[in-house]
């Protein structure tokens, strides 16, 4: 199993849902982030006075899918969520050794 | 000519022929001895001293039929005691004269003809000469007299300029000024007296216990509310035969001295108790039980005293008291019948920081289906005091929640009850549509408030919006079309437009409120469903909303309202998402509309075309827009900019067309001239020299050298209101100045050093920043420093000494604030790098000097 975890444009979430979707991925988890990668936020002007704002807002999407599955996915969010500027986020895929059910405890192949 | 004998037995008619002054003193002669020989019985109380004071009046009428009229109306006031009718026989004889106009020699004829018979007669009269329009202002030197007006009592003279008196000293500020006054001087005559009502040789007119406990008790009762004795330690039936006791005591007092003599000795203990017909067979027996007598009374005196002060509600407004449990109506029954007072008592609440008593809300509840939405604003100022209502600040969400339990805001706005407790069930909302409202002015009301760090800066913006209570009036309608399961934002401006006909709101206030409520939920969409880091989306936004004080109100408005859709859904990322938006926008605003100038064809211009008046032709006004930036569309009304049409026509190098009109306490003059150095700096310098504050402005420049400014300023020196020919001389002095024939600075210098020498507030460490990447063609210039006179006509003095042009100038103020924005070039191009850092380092070291 992979967990793909994307840094991505907050307002390209419903695009790499729908996405996902389209692969039949319908778990997922969504969160409010903040961060910067290479570009390190910039420096915004208000009234003469400079404001640091180099924690951009960002959102994080994570999916856990089989290890056949990860290429796919990657390829469908880096799709949905490109607009070829800076600031378009990352995609990482990472190992899952195990994974549970809670409410059965069952584990899960 | 003077009136009187309007229906009061105390008038008499002037043309009356009197007795005749011989009779005058017979008269006072005959009411003396009379007084006297009840005061031998022992008799000297209530009734005497209200037999006696009738007698003085009839003898006061007919001194003053026989002196005559003045040349202006004028009143005779019994004040104090006498006012009372509680006049003793030694007593002073208090008089207010009360002129209905200017006190000349025929009026100064007058007072000696009335006063010097009353001297003659070897009566004390102690007499204050006032004209009316003294009451315009509170006197706040002498308490003891104010105190002494609240018994005012007309005897002579002209009934309605008594009545005039009346409305203009009756006011709550003076009600409030005069108890504060009555409970300090209470204080400081009980301290005198060791605090204490038990005295073996009792004063008793100034004693715990005595006399003025017992008139400042009623005192009280009168300025708070007059139903408070009703519910005192004391039946006020005891009370009153205390005052008649106290007053017999004293009558036996001043009958044996002679004088004004108060204090009951040990020797005059002895014949008073003879006088009032203790029994007894020794006279230390008929001492004790008359002492033993005047302490019960004393003590009901004093007790209903300490009382009345513990439970008397302050005055905070006509027929409305502050207490322990909150604002209440004073007088129930007459609140009920006026639904238009009801809105003070809220207001009175939130001034106060108080709460709305439990009965208030429940007389409010029980009577408030007899009314309809207009009934509670019937005139303007009315209209004003409820929209004045809704600014934001600690107190109003509770004090609106109040209205709504009661259910007077669903009587005032009828929209808002249709949503009352409606339930719209999605994933998000926690909350009945109507709380949901409501939660959205508190969470206002919190920012207002804030000191957490992450939001100061939303405080910040809305202490930089003119007219939050607007943005409230747009939360508290936001939602009212909820009530229909369809797009709501667009019944809810519906139905909003009826609430501001109802308001009668006009214009840009009108406006505003509509199209926040209409555009309620666009910023939430642009700032966290779209790419705010295309400056293509914020370019698209900043046309949209079109002004900062638009943006400023609906970024706070997105804020509040997705805060109280749950305690989850507004998240600090969201914030910044927001704040981001906000900040571009702005900037966008402000620092890129000279790049965006009208065209032919510009989306707008056709209506503005259509609508013209059929002096303008459609040519003339094409002209006039083309070079200028698309925001002056958004800036100005139609029928303002047919004005500047206007102004602009056949305007030759040196000429200056101006415009100047007044909206209440804001003057706006529009001046149309053609371009020239130092042109910016001269006007500001103009206005300045005047002593106006420019609050706000737009400088535009189009290519053909046609010059547009338009400022807003307050006059607080009244200098257009108080001179005639102003006008023409702010148009001569700009005309001179314009065109070098006079130079400016000559004019400031007198009040630039009297501003210098007077303005020590706050100041703010100036900002200056200049920047050539936020538009295509200026250098933008952003400062925000202490706003100071003149201030406006420094910076561009500066500018304007470094060669550079001033293109474009907004103008903004907040408070102690200037905020502005210039659009500069030099020789038609941006600044360099070394031009822009001489050209800050140079105004940094003016804002720092001033």
């Amino acid at each position: 199993m992979k967990m793909i975890k994307c840094i991505i444009r907050p307002n390209k979430v419903d695009e790499v849902k729908d996405a996902l979707a389209k692969l039949n991925i319908a778990g997922m988890t969504v969160t409010e982030v903040r961060g910067h990668g290479k570009q390190k936020g910039h420096t915004a002007i208000y009234r003469g006075k400079e404001y640091n704002v180099s924690l951009l807002p960002k959102m994080e999407v994570e999916v856990v899918v089989a290890d056949n599955m990860a290429e796919d996915v990657v390829k469908a969010v880096v799709q949905a969520a490109r607009t070829g500027e800076i600031g378009d986020g990352r995609v990482f895929v990472l190992p899952v050794l195990e994974s549970y059910r809670i409410r059965t405890g069952e584990k899960e192949s | 000519m003077l009136e009187a004998g309007i229906g009061d037995h105390y008038w008499m008619s002037l043309t009356q022929p009197g007795p005749g002054a011989s009779t005058l003193v017979a008269a006072f002669e005959s009411a003396r001895s009379e007084l006297e020989a009840e005061a031998l019985r022992g008799a000297g109380g209530r009734a005497a001293l209200e037999r006696y004071s009738d007698r003085i009046d009839a003898m006061l009428r007919q001194l003053f039929v026989e002196v005559g009229s003045p040349d202006v109306h004028v009143a005779v006031l019994a004040l104090g005691g006498y006012g009372r009718r509680h006049l003793c026989l030694q007593s002073d004889i208090d008089l207010l004269i009360l002129f209905g106009g200017h006190i000349g020699p025929t009026e100064e004829r007058f007072l000696r003809a009335f006063l010097n018979p009353l001297w003659d007669l070897g009566v004390v009269v102690g007499h204050q000469v006032r004209e009316l329009d003294d009451f315009t202002r509170l006197e706040t030197d002498n308490p003891e007299f104010l105190l002494a007006l609240l018994d005012a009592r007309p005897v002579a003279g002209t009934r309605h300029l008594f009545d005039r008196f009346g409305t203009l000293f009756h006011t709550a500020p003076t009600h409030g000024y005069i108890l504060k006054s009555l409970l300090r001087l209470i204080d400081q005559r009980h301290s005198a007296f060791n605090g204490t009502l038990y005295q073996l040789e009792p004063d008793v007119k100034e004693a715990p216990g005595a006399l003025r406990d017992l008139m400042a008790t009623r005192t009280i009762a009168m300025l708070t509310d007059p139903l408070l004795l009703r519910r005192g330690p004391a039946d006020p039936a005891r009370v009153d035969q205390a005052e008649d006791f106290l007053l017999r005591v004293r009558s036996t007092l001043h009958l044996d001295a002679g004088r004004n003599q108060n204090v009951l000795s040990h020797d005059m203990q002895e014949r008073t108790a003879d006088l009032l017909g203790y029994p007894g067979a020794e006279p230390r027996q008929r001492v004790e039980r008359l002492m033993s007598d005047y302490f019960r009374h004393a003590r009901v005196v004093s007790r209903s005293l300490a009382w009345a002060r513990k439970t008397a509600p302050l005055p905070v407004g006509p027929n409305l008291g502050l207490s322990r449990d909150g604002v209440r109506f004073l007088d129930p029954i007459q609140a009920a019948r006026n639904p238009a007072s009801w809105i003070a008592a809220f207001q009175a609440a939130i001034d106060g920081g108080a709460d709305i008593a439990e009965e208030t809300l429940s007389c409010v509840q029980q009577h408030v289906d007899r009314y309809r939405a207009d009934d509670f604003f019937p005139d303007a100022a009315d209209r004003e005091a409820l929209v004045a209502l809704l600014k934001p600040r600690e107190g109003l969400y509770a004090r609106l929640t109040e209205m709504h339990d009661c259910g007077l805001l669903g009587r005032l706005f009828p929209e808002f009850q249709a949503i009352s407790w409606r339930v719209v069930r999605d994933f998000y909302h926690k909350y009945t549509v109507d709380e949901h409202t409501l939660l959205t002015i508190r969470n206002l009301e919190r920012i207002a408030h804030t000191d957490e760090p992450y939001r100061l800066r939303f405080r910040n913006i809305l202490a930089s919006v003119s007219e939050p209570e607007l943005l409230v009036l747009a939360l508290l309608l936001h939602d009212v079309g909820k009530w229909r399961d369809d797009d709501h934002a667009l019944e809810s401006v519906r139905m909003a437009k009826d609430v501001v006909d109802r308001l009668q709101l006009v214009g840009d206030a009108r406006e505003t409120v509509l199209f926040l409520i209409e555009h309620h939920l666009r910023m939430s969409l642009a700032a966290f469903r779209r790419d705010t880091e295309d400056p293509e989306i914020v370019k698209e936004f900043a046309a949209f909303i079109g002004t900062e004080e638009r943006l400023k109100m609906l970024c706070l408005m997105t804020l509040v309202d997705v805060e109280a859709v749950s305690p989850e859904t507004l998240t600090p990322w969201k914030e910044e998402l927001l704040w981001r938006l906000y900040v571009d926008t702005y900037n966008h605003l402000t620092q890129r509309y000279g790049d965006e100038l009208i065209e032919r064809n510009q989306a707008g211009l056709d209506g503005l075309l259509k609508q013209r008046p059929d002096d303008l032709s459609a040519v003339e006004i094409t002209r006039f827009l083309e070079g200028f930036p698309q925001r002056y569309l958004q800036l100005f009304a139609p029928e303002a900019i047919y004005r500047h049409v206007r102004l602009a026509r056949n305007i030759h190098p040196d000429e200056v067309h101006l415009s100047l009109e007044r909206n209440e306490s804001v003057w706006t003059l529009a001046v149309a001239t053609l371009d020239k150095p130092f042109l910016f700096s001269n006007i500001c310098g103009v206005l300045s020299s005047f002593g106006m504050d420019i609050i706000r402005g737009h400088a535009l420049t189009n290519p053909n050298g046609l010059v547009l400014d338009v400022f807003q300023f307050t006059d607080n020196e009244r200098f257009l209101e108080l001179n005639p020919d102003a006008h023409d001389q702010v148009l001569h002095v700009l005309e001179d100045v314009v065109s070098g024939r006079a130079d400016v600075t000559d004019l400031l210098r007198g009040r630039e050093q009297g501003v210098l020498q007077s303005r020590i507030a706050l100041r703010l460490t100036p900002v200056v920043r200049a920047d050539n990447e936020a538009s295509g063609r200026y250098t933008i210039l952003d400062i925000v420093a202490t706003n100071a006179l003149g201030l406006l006509h420094r910076i561009s003095r500066v500018i304007s000494r470094h060669g550079c042009d001033v293109d474009l100038v907004l103008i903004a103020t907040e408070g102690e604030k200037a905020i502005d924005v210039f659009h500069i070039t030099k020789g038609g191009s941006k600044l360099t790098e070394a031009e822009q850092q001489a050209l800050t380092s140079d105004l940094l070291r003016t804002l720092e000097g001033l």
